[in-house]
């Protein structure tokens, strides 16, 4: 099996799509662009594919991350060429690499690509609808505080989360415009993470930020790990 | 241009539906056309984005240089709470254009319980709900689809509907209209009508005078324009062959119900069910080529990059070549991991073993309909079935390794007695215990399913009163109580629906006054059970001064005029006549197919006929 990994996007267009939609939207792109793609065993067999971190629905994002599996090695600009033609609008082709795979005197494998996650930065921008000032000084209490928490009601549980052990770097504030621009880099672990759209929500409600929340858009621009682009990685 | 905020969908479930963007949607410059064509279905997108007849009519029209098709659902409750709130009109899909802003708004009519959803998408889209009020800058509204058979209970919504196959007569009508509109739009609104109801399978309404009688019932309908024709026949394709077929389905981001492609065998089905109104009104049958079918099966999977095909048509085990079809899909699409499927089996070995090739290990369900429980009703329903046709059946599912059996019935049918109903739990039970006796041990799951029995327009049971709710509800205790079996599993449909779809469906021109009440009272997704409101639609007939007994439960006389004899399939008045006494006697009429013909008019009357690529040289029917 030769394996590849794909640095894609997720546009304006598809943003409310579930995570599991876009797999499956993939999966027909992959089917389309007539890929030697290798598939699971079993009576109703799947490509060989993963993701890596889930985005939320409505969020975009210009790294979202895909490991595939063919039969055949292909050269690597065949297959970005002929995967770039099959995919739908919403979807671009940034990057593709072959996943080289250490010899077996090497040792272990590959991690799975969901284990490399470590980091993601996102872009938020939301209408300023007040006092550049107050928004300014908004983000700066909340990069001050040294413990922040988020009440994360889902429909099956509800827990308190401590947000800034998540925080990587303070969040900057920017101007684009009319808009607010917040760039977040939060810590993606096994055991947790936080939104930025939890975030905003917070920045919001605790701590005064002036911004038309109803029309806030949330952008991934990087998920890394080891303080690389996932598609460094490979 | 509507554009929808994020708040708004963030806050509504399934916000792909409102959002458009699909691969293979065709965006047209809207100032480059001439002709802007709105296809809607008033149900959800999953359900709208899963019919056949619409992806169709989509490619066909957008192959015209001088027409954009765009499509538009209907909106979700929750989303039809805020476009309100905001004021926000219909919109398409495409280019998120207002729907009022299109020349032509097509509904397809795939059920009358979708008709409060109609004037709903019309109500939110701004457009004015009855012809009457629609002036010259309005959409023009326009039906087709199985409902059209009989428009009448909402022809005064409508300005005109397409009667039968639409392939070509779409084309025509956006022709029409391109001409009409170039010449500078003589005539207005009505001149442009006057122009489409030349076309043959046009039915403009608002061109007839109905009246009714003294007790109240229906009694003539006549032309009162010259273009208007005292009778209006579908229209039929001669060779499917020769017609445009869906190549490059709009593939949704979403899950949408049937999420697979759909290849379409063939049209019509004459094995003649006295119930089935599609088995009357797709006459007579035509098929597509092998070869035609696989070309399209590989246009499709490559468009689409879909793993799972479904070999559609009414009956599709029916299609003549479907081993050797089925044989050279495999060798086609082998080592690509296309899965195949058949909707429909016909109670037969071949079927199953048919089945049992096509799901190769997966093994599903397998689903049966002998439609009644007793050999004597299943006679008087020309089903041709045999409780021993079933059994074999049974058998080689259950020696195939099949677990799970869905049997479709149908309770209050023309002659039913209680005998028959508990005759549906005895066949249940057979069924069960045979896989006991072939597999010696229990384990199966045989599941009934049991609808209530809607009469309707141009069925040999068009003239038959409907039961009365109470009567369906204890037609369906008893066959509760009737099944002893643990294996056997009952479910039934909601009486309720199917008495007021009973009087719908054979309803007049003035059931348009009650479905606008039913509407203006809150009724719509009638077909969703949950959002059934019985009430509502009970008031508005009360409120009318209609008796909705009259029309569900009432049987009419064979000399009776109806209300939707003037929009037919071809079907004569004396076959279905023919066939009812044929039922009451329960007597069977053979399929025509390969058998003998049996007078139905349809051929003769819309110049067509059968292709069956195996009806050999010699046994060609005597036409009558």
């Amino acid at each position: 099996m030769y394996k590849y990994r794909a640095q894609l996007t997720k546009g304006d267009e598809i943003r409310y799509i579930s995570h599991l939609d876009y797999a499956g939207v993939m999966e027909r792109a992959i089917r389309r662009a007539k890929l030697p793609a290798a598939y699971t065993e079993g009576f109703n067999p799947h490509l060989k594919m993963s993701f890596a971190s889930p985005l939320s629905l409505g969020v975009t994002s210009d790294a979202e991350y895909m490991d595939f599996e063919l039969t055949k090695p292909l050269c690597q600009p065949e297959i970005f060429d002929k995967l770039s033609a099959a995919l739908p609008p919403g979807i671009r082709l940034i990057k593709l690499k072959p996943v080289k795979e250490p010899k077996p005197c090497e040792g272990k494998k590959h991690k799975a690509l969901m284990a490399e996650v470590e980091q993601g930065i996102y872009e938020v921008v939301a209408p300023l609808i007040g006092d550049w000032d107050v928004a300014v000084k908004a983000v700066e209490r909340y990069n001050a505080a040294s413990e922040v928490n988020y009440h994360r009601v889902t429909p099956k549980k509800t827990r308190d989360i401590e947000v800034k052990q998540y925080m990587i770097e303070p969040v900057k504030i920017g101007m684009s415009g009319d808009w607010v621009k917040l760039t977040m880099n939060i810590s993606i672990t096994q055991t947790g993470s936080i939104k930025p759209a939890e975030i905003l929500e917070l920045l919001y409600n605790e701590y005064g930020l002036p911004v038309a929340l109803g029309r806030a858009l949330i952008n991934r621009c990087k998920l890394m790990g080891q303080g690389k682009d996932l598609i460094d990685l490979v | 241009m509507i554009k929808l905020e994020p708040e708004i969908l963030q806050a509504v479930e399934k916000p792909a539906r409102y959002t458009g963007h699909e691969l293979n949607a065709v965006h047209k410059d809207w100032d480059e056309v001439d002709c802007h064509f709105a296809l809607a279905m008033a149900d959800t997108y999953e359900v709208g984005m899963s019919n056949l007849g619409l992806k169709i009519l989509y490619e066909v029209l957008n192959n015209r240089q001088d027409t954009a098709c765009e499509r538009v659902y209907a909106p979700w409750t929750d989303m039809e709470a805020i476009m309100r709130d905001r004021s926000i009109p219909l919109f398409s899909l495409e280019s998120f254009t207002e729907i009022k802003n299109f020349d032509f708004l097509g509904f397809t009519l795939q059920y009358e319980m979708i008709y409060s959803n109609i004037l709903n998408m019309l109500d939110l889209a701004g457009i004015p709900i009855w012809t009457k009020d629609r002036n010259d800058e309005d959409t023009f509204i326009v039906g087709g689809g199985p409902t059209v058979y009989n428009t009448e209970p909402i022809a005064d919504f409508f300005d005109f509907f397409i009667l039968g196959e639409g392939e070509e007569v779409i084309s025509e009508v956006a022709k029409t209209f391109v001409k009409w509109k170039r010449e500078g739009k003589p005539g207005g609104r009505k001149g442009f009508l006057k122009e489409v109801a030349k076309l043959e399978g046009i039915y403009v309404p608002s061109f007839y005078n109905v009246k009714y009688n003294e007790k109240g019932y229906f009694s003539s309908i006549e032309p009162k324009e010259p273009e208007a024709r005292d009778k209006i026949y579908k229209r039929v394709i001669r060779d499917l062959d020769s017609v445009h077929f869906v190549e490059k389905p709009v593939m949704p981001y979403i899950g949408i119900v049937h999420d697979r492609i759909m290849l379409e065998l063939f049209r019509g089905c004459t094995r003649g069910c006295r119930f089935c109104q599609a088995g009357t009104s797709y006459r007579p049958i035509r098929e597509r080529s092998r070869e035609y079918l696989r070309e399209l099966a590989r246009k499709l999977v490559d468009s689409s990059g879909y793993n799972e095909m479904s070999l559609t048509s009414l009956s599709s085990a029916d299609y003549s070549c479907l081993g050797e079809l089925v044989d050279d899909l495999f060798a086609d699409f082998e080592g690509e991991k296309v899965s195949f499927s058949l909707p429909s089996l016909r109670i037969d070995s071949f079927s199953i073993d048919l089945a049992h090739k096509m799901q190769q290990v997966r093994k599903s369900g397998l689903t049966f309909a002998p439609e009644a429980g007793t050999q004597r009703l299943r006679d008087v329903i020309n089903k041709g079935v045999t409780e021993e046709n079933l059994m074999t059946a049974v058998e080689a599912a259950f020696k195939q390794g099949w677990k799970q059996v869905k049997l479709y019935f149908m309770m209050g049918l023309p002659t039913e007695t209680d005998e028959d109903i508990v005759g549906i739990a005895r066949l249940a039970e057979k069924v069960a215990r045979k896989y006991k006796e072939v597999k010696g041990k229990w384990g199966v799951t045989v599941t009934i399913s049991v609808s209530c029995f809607v009469p309707k327009p141009h069925t040999p049971f068009q003239w038959f009163g409907q039961l009365p709710k109470d009567e369906f509800e204890r037609r369906q205790r008893l066959l509760k109580d009737s099944i002893t079996e643990r294996a056997v599993k009952f479910h039934y449909h909601d009486a309720r629906v199917s008495v007021l779809e009973g009087a719908i469906s054979r309803g007049d021109r003035r059931i348009s006054q009650v479905i606008y009440q039913a509407w203006k009272d809150g009724a719509k997704f009638d077909g969703w059970t949950d959002l059934f409101k019985e009430d509502v639609w009970h008031e508005a007939f009360r409120k009318c001064g209609i008796d909705m007994k009259e029309y569900s439960e009432r049987t009419r006389d064979f000399d009776e005029p109806l209300p939707w004899e003037h929009t037919t399939p071809g079907v004569s008045k004396d076959f279905l006549k023919r066939e009812w006494n044929k039922a009451v006697a329960e007597q069977l009429t053979e399929d025509c197919r390969r058998g003998k013909c049996s007078g139905c008019g349809v051929c003769p009357s819309l110049k067509v006929d059968i292709v069956d690529w195996k009806r050999k040289e010699g046994e060609v029917k005597a036409n009558v």
